[in-house]
């Protein structure tokens, strides 16, 4: 998919684990999981405000787009 | 999944169990009947299975006799199938409320419409034959006894089913895409 999941860099810049980050965005870890390692097929408006709250970021920071 | 659900697919596998039985007790009656007429004793033909006398057409010709004896053994044997599969996905518990839509359930499905399609063809055939047979001045019994009736039905069920089958399809699409959203 041409759409690249950045969450676990910005993860990483934050000092932020997965457990810490699920805990913040109401989440469940294998979501999280699913989302991380790309295999998600969508993603719900409310979870990316959540992940950007909790990383204090922008949308462009956690998704990228590569041809 | 609900209690009344599970219930009813109780009671759904009991009573498959049942007609799976009369099925293949059909089937193996009417091939049985068929092999004992043409290789031990012809005589039977006039108690071919479920009381049907067949001795005319036996007397017309054998190998008619073959050929619609095997058209009327073939669709018995598909009906045993039919409920073969049934039984099978009630025993596994392939089918999941909560998931509905998953891969077992629609070859399931894809599986019972071509039998079903296979059913139609045979009994339609065999109607015809037995049709075409009561114009050769051979006397034969109705075709409702000798279980080649339904035909359309048989024909219609399998469309029906193929179509189910094609929305199962999307629905398995839809489901996995649900999963996957976060």
């Amino acid at each position: 998919m041409p759409i690249i999941v950045n969450l676990d860099v910005m993860m990483a810049k934050r000092k932020m684990s997965l457990n810490e980050l699920s805990e913040k965005v109401d989440l469940t870890l294998a979501n999280l999981s699913i989302l991380k390692t790309g295999k998600a097929k969508a993603v719900r408006f409310s979870t990316l405000e959540a992940i950007c709250k909790a990383l204090n970021c922008q949308p462009g920071d956690i998704l990228e787009f590569v041809e | 999944m609900k209690s009344r659900t599970k219930q009813v697919l109780k009671i759904l596998y009991i009573l498959s169990w049942i007609i799976f039985i009369g099925v293949c007790i059909e089937a193996g009656g009417s091939i049985f009947s068929a092999f004992y007429t043409l290789a031990i004793n012809s005589i039977n033909a006039r108690t071919f299975w479920a009381g049907n006398d067949l001795s005319g057409l036996y007397q017309y010709d054998p190998w008619h006799f073959f050929a619609e004896t095997l058209l009327i053994s073939i669709a018995s044997v598909m009906k045993a199938c039919i409920f073969y599969l049934i039984i099978k996905i009630l025993h596994d518990k392939k089918l999941n409320m909560s998931q509905p839509f998953n891969r077992e359930v629609k070859l399931f499905i894809i599986k019972v419409s071509c039998l079903a399609f296979g059913i139609g063809i045979f009994t339609w055939a065999g109607a015809t034959y037995t049709d075409w047979l009561v114009k050769q001045g051979v006397k034969m019994p109705d075709t409702q006894h000798l279980r080649l009736g339904g035909a359309d039905v048989w024909l219609f069920m399998s469309v029906t089913l193929f179509v189910i089958a094609q929305i199962f399809k999307r629905g398995i699409e839809i489901q996995s895409e649900n999963e996957l959203t976060v």
